[in-house]
């Protein structure tokens, strides 16, 4: 066709849109059964945006020279840079790159990111001098910080996990040595062509100069000679510390955000491989549960349908009441997948044909029973499991305090509500897998896939993904992978698409953060400061997840006693963003304001006098409260900037909270102050207004711009845990499935004002992709009560009548 | 296909558009938008039948370069994490530029209804109103 069509030339030219002409189009689309055809013009596949970023973001094998594991470059100077964390928004496509690039020197303009191979990952070993973390720890600027989760990851590309607001702590001191590496062996291999010494050699944004004679050259010229060339001593290599930063510590925008607002960047769901088939899954909603049986022959003659897979069953796990489900391996549930050629089709098919489930013995639990196993479960003085810190003598000095305050608290299940449904692509062969998915953990997908399909993990190539979403989903677990490739195993080496619903995914897909009940005592003295406090808690957490933040307390007091008892169920929970500190801080912040409130102080006031209390200097080392200087600076600057004690209009009220995320095992702490102003209408009707933050930054952000976005979305996220998000359960199963019944808030309730300031510490930090989360709650819960006279103790809020006056 | 088939299935599935995306299936999220004769609309529920005779526009051909307003504001402000739901605010954000090229903070609250579960809100805001200022 030549010529324009003849509405599309008076058509009036609308922003730059393309429009889709029926009568300038490609037919690609069958007729089937005679019933319809769609004419679409197909625009042509946009040229990959200068990004640094393919659209398709798994790792390939290198056409150009690789100067180690992490980095290739080009003869123009391009350089690949390996990514071994997922990218699921908290922008580690540009911090890690940034991390190498700094060391490296190169030019960052014409860097690229894409992901590290797991399988490479099995394969190879780290150089052995990389294992050593430099310098002295925590509080050295100069070193690698303080790694804790690094244990014998020694595959090349170290730690493949992305959780535990960890990309930075654990990555950034090999990462440094990798781009350092890379720059000495550049220089080096410059230096032995030109036969001068490197140390007379400058290399800076991929050019390397020779000051004396005015030579140059460049990283794309030096790199198949770098390549080949081995440093005589590199455990001589030194990072360079935060004041020497030139990239690292600058904001930049995420990399993957030009793919991102076309509709480039391809998740999971969205790979398509030449004859692939489409699979929707049902696994037995009940935990634990399996299939009983299933009628094929009522769907097998649906159009497009071409086989039924049971995967996971028979009965894969003892599933006891208590006894907990967290997966280690073995699929949850026993379920099944229709196969057809298009997802659609899968899926209604998969709705039309009768299943019968066998739920298992916890097909008749409810969140009632366990609220109820939760209340005996705090008291239980039999109970095997159970952490006790008892310091001074608490019962005798609530003997003779002046008032007591008792509280309980309770906080429901909740949901990581990923948008992205769990997916993933399989093709398995009799002595290969590959596999598509979007995981937060590369090496997790890629064992467990080996041991889904019987074959050795070094034939297993993981193909990783942009993430719609993790937020902790599949920590511990592998999503929709293990079914994938169950399925893929009946196809004979053809590609299978296999993707939940959002019901299935919300439904048997939920690892939720578990619930908790908290019963909290002080003994106050006379003046209102507290002189003893107890804590009990119960809920699915054990370990460090139970007890952070709680197994010293940040206010002063002399007798402290806490103990947790850890009490499960079936539900297979797993770590969400801000995990135990979501819970934990949420009874803390909430009963110190209620002390407050009891003594008749101004809650930032209360707060700051017992933290000053602590003695001073604050011990070292893991678990304590160590961060008494840290938190009152962290206090006062929140409190200045939010305006704290500034009249507000009748029915408005700031609350105030403050977290450092310190658990007992690590040193590490990041520490948030917020402060939230909220009105509610006379009615009940709430609205957050303005939040001011004040965050840790210790030495330094790697990227600040994205630190910033995190904290912005941190906002929305704790929002919603307080306001709406609830996860029940009945007859074993959840019961909220979608949006409409497990909702997350819109624009409109977000709110209009956010400030966000950082302030250094001397320290590197935990991290800051959930240091955020666990203020929110609490500051909101004290700015309802100031206003409604109604102390908030269960959330979510919209439980609450809010109403007053 | 079957005529009742969702729009969103015919174009991820059937054509090949993966820019488009299902969250819910049941026209909560807003993951599914795609503009039909300009108008923002929930592809997960309209079936494909409904659209036949229509100028549909996905993300894909919001322009060919990344180079409509949205577009460029949406990365001047670093908008996405996630970028999941990405799609969907953006051809919500154009339509609704479309009809009011100057929207009020509540003109953005009322039409644009996506949810972002990376809590994107706060950028999203400020983006629309740039590309607002685009124009003038």
């Amino acid at each position: 066709m030549t010529n324009k069509p003849h509405d599309q030339q008076d058509t009036p030219k609308t922003e730059g849109m393309t429009e889709m002409d029926r009568r300038e189009f490609l037919t690609t689309t069958a007729v089937v059964g005679g019933a319809m055809v769609l004419g679409f013009w197909l625009p042509p596949r946009s040229a990959q945006a200068q990004t640094g970023v393919a659209a398709e973001p798994w790792y390939r094998e290198s056409l150009v020279p690789e100067i180690n594991a992490w980095i290739t470059i080009a003869p123009d100077d391009t350089v690949t840079i390996r990514v071994g964390q997922s990218e699921m928004g908290t922008g580690v496509f540009t911090s890690n790159p940034m991390m190498v690039a700094e060391e490296l020197q190169c030019d960052w303009s014409k860097v690229r990111a894409e992901y590290a191979s797991a399988n490479r990952n099995v394969r190879e070993k780290a150089p052995e001098w990389t294992l050593k973390v430099p310098g002295e720890g925590l509080s050295d600027p100069a070193g690698g910080g303080a790694p804790v989760m690094l244990g014998n990851a020694n595959g090349v590309y170290r730690r493949m996990s992305t959780n535990s607001s960890g990309s930075v702590r654990e990555g950034r001191y090999y990462l440094q040595l990798a781009g350092a590496e890379a720059r000495e062996r550049l220089l080096l291999a410059a230096a032995t062509l030109w036969g001068v010494p490197a140390s007379d050699l400058v290399a800076k944004d991929s050019v390397i100069t020779h000051a004396a004679t005015g030579r140059r050259t460049t990283y794309g010229a030096m790199a198949a000679r770098a390549a080949q060339i081995q440093l005589p001593d590199p455990s001589k290599i030194t990072i360079k510390s935060p004041d020497q930063w030139t990239l690292m510590g600058t904001e930049q925008k995420n990399r993957d955000v030009p793919l991102k607002v076309t509709g480039q960047a391809v998740y999971s769901v969205d790979v398509r491989l030449p004859g692939m088939l489409y699979a929707a899954a049902k696994a037995c909603p009940v935990w634990g549960g399996d299939v009983r049986s299933y009628d094929f022959n009522a769907i097998k003659d649906r159009p497009g349908v071409h086989s039924a897979v049971r995967f996971g069953g028979p009965r894969t796990r003892e599933s006891a009441v208590g006894g907990g489900s967290r997966t280690s391996g073995g699929h949850v549930s026993g379920g099944v997948a229709v196969v057809a050629d298009t997802w659609w089709r899968a899926k209604t098919a998969l709705d039309a044909m009768p299943i019968e489930w066998d739920d298992g013995p916890n097909a008749t639990l409810s969140s009632a029973d366990m609220r109820q196993a939760h209340f005996a479960a705090v008291e239980d003085p039999s109970a095997k499991e159970r952490i006790v810190i008892d310091e001074g003598n608490v019962d005798a000095a609530m003997g003779r305090a002046a008032t007591v305050v008792e509280a309980t608290y309770t906080l429901p299940y909740v949901g990581h509500a990923p948008m992205e449904p769990g997916s993933a692509i399989a093709i398995v062969t009799a002595d290969r897998v590959e596999l598509w998915t979007g995981s937060q953990h590369a090496n997790s997908a890629l064992t467990a896939a080996a041991r889904e399909a019987g074959i050795a993990p070094e034939q297993v190539f993981v193909h990783q993904m942009f993430l719609g979403g993790g937020y902790g989903i599949d920590n511990g677990n592998t999503r929709a992978n293990q079914q994938a490739v169950a399925v893929a195993k009946t196809l004979n080496g053809r590609p299978v698409m296999l993707m939940w619903s959002r019901e299935e995914d919300w439904g048997f897909g939920l690892r939720p953060r578990p619930m908790g009940l908290g019963v909290l005592k002080a003994g106050l003295d006379a003046d209102g400061w507290p002189i003893a406090i107890e804590v009990r808690t119960t809920g699915d957490y054990s370990g460090d997840q139970a007890t952070r933040g709680l197994t010293a307390s940040p206010y002063f007091v002399p007798n402290y006693r806490f103990e947790s008892r850890p009490r499960r169920f079936h539900v297979p929970f797993v770590q969400r963003r801000a995990t135990g500190s979501s819970i934990n801080c949420f009874y803390v912040e909430s009963f110190i304001d209620e002390l407050a409130h009891t003594a008749g102080k101004d809650p930032y006031l209360y707060r700051r006098e017992l933290i000053a209390r602590n003695p001073a200097p604050p011990k070292p080392g893991v678990g304590g409260f160590n961060q008494r200087d840290n938190w009152l600076k962290a206090l006062d600057m929140v409190a200045e900037m939010s305006g704290w004690g500034r009249p507000l209009p009748e029915g408005w009220a700031r609350g105030i909270a403050i977290d450092d995320r310190r658990r007992t095992t690590r040193p590490h702490t990041t520490v948030c102050a917020q402060v939230h102003t909220v009105s509610v209408s006379r009615r009940g009707q709430l609205r957050l207004h303005r939040v001011d933050v004040a965050l840790d930054e210790g030495f330094s952000f790697v990227n600040p711009l994205s630190v910033r976005k995190q904290v912005e979305g941190q906002i929305a996220w704790g929002y919603d845990d307080a306001m709406y998000q609830e996860v029940t359960i009945r007859d074993g199963h959840a019961v909220e499935v979608n949006f409409d019944t497990y909702p997350i808030s819109r624009m409109n309730e977000y709110p209009r004002e956010v400030n966000i300031a950082f302030f250094k510490t001397n320290k590197w930090l935990y991290g800051t992709g959930e240091e955020a989360i666990p203020q929110v709650a609490p500051a909101i819960s004290s700015a309802v009560f100031q206003i409604t006279g109604k102390r908030i103790r269960s959330l979510p809020l919209r439980h609450h009548d809010l109403s007053w006056g | 296909m079957e005529p009742e088939t969702p729009l969103l299935w015919v174009l991820r599935d059937s054509i090949g558009l993966t820019g488009t995306k299902y969250g819910c299936g049941i026209a909560q999220c807003g993951a599914c938008t795609v503009q039909i004769d300009g108008a923002a609309v929930r592809s997960c529920v309209t079936p494909a039948s409904q659209a036949i005779g229509t100028r549909i526009t996905t993300i894909e051909g919001l322009s060919t370069d990344g180079s409509h307003p949205v577009q460029l504001a949406w990365t001047e402000f670093d908008v996405p994490q996630c970028g999941y739901c990405m799609s969907g605010q953006i051809m919500t954000a154009a339509a609704l530029l479309h009809k009011q090229p100057n929207p009020s903070d509540a003109d953005i609250d009322t039409q644009i209804t996506n949810a972002c579960r990376c809590g994107t809100y706060h950028r999203v805001r400020q983006a629309i109103h740039r590309a607002a200022g685009m124009h003038s």
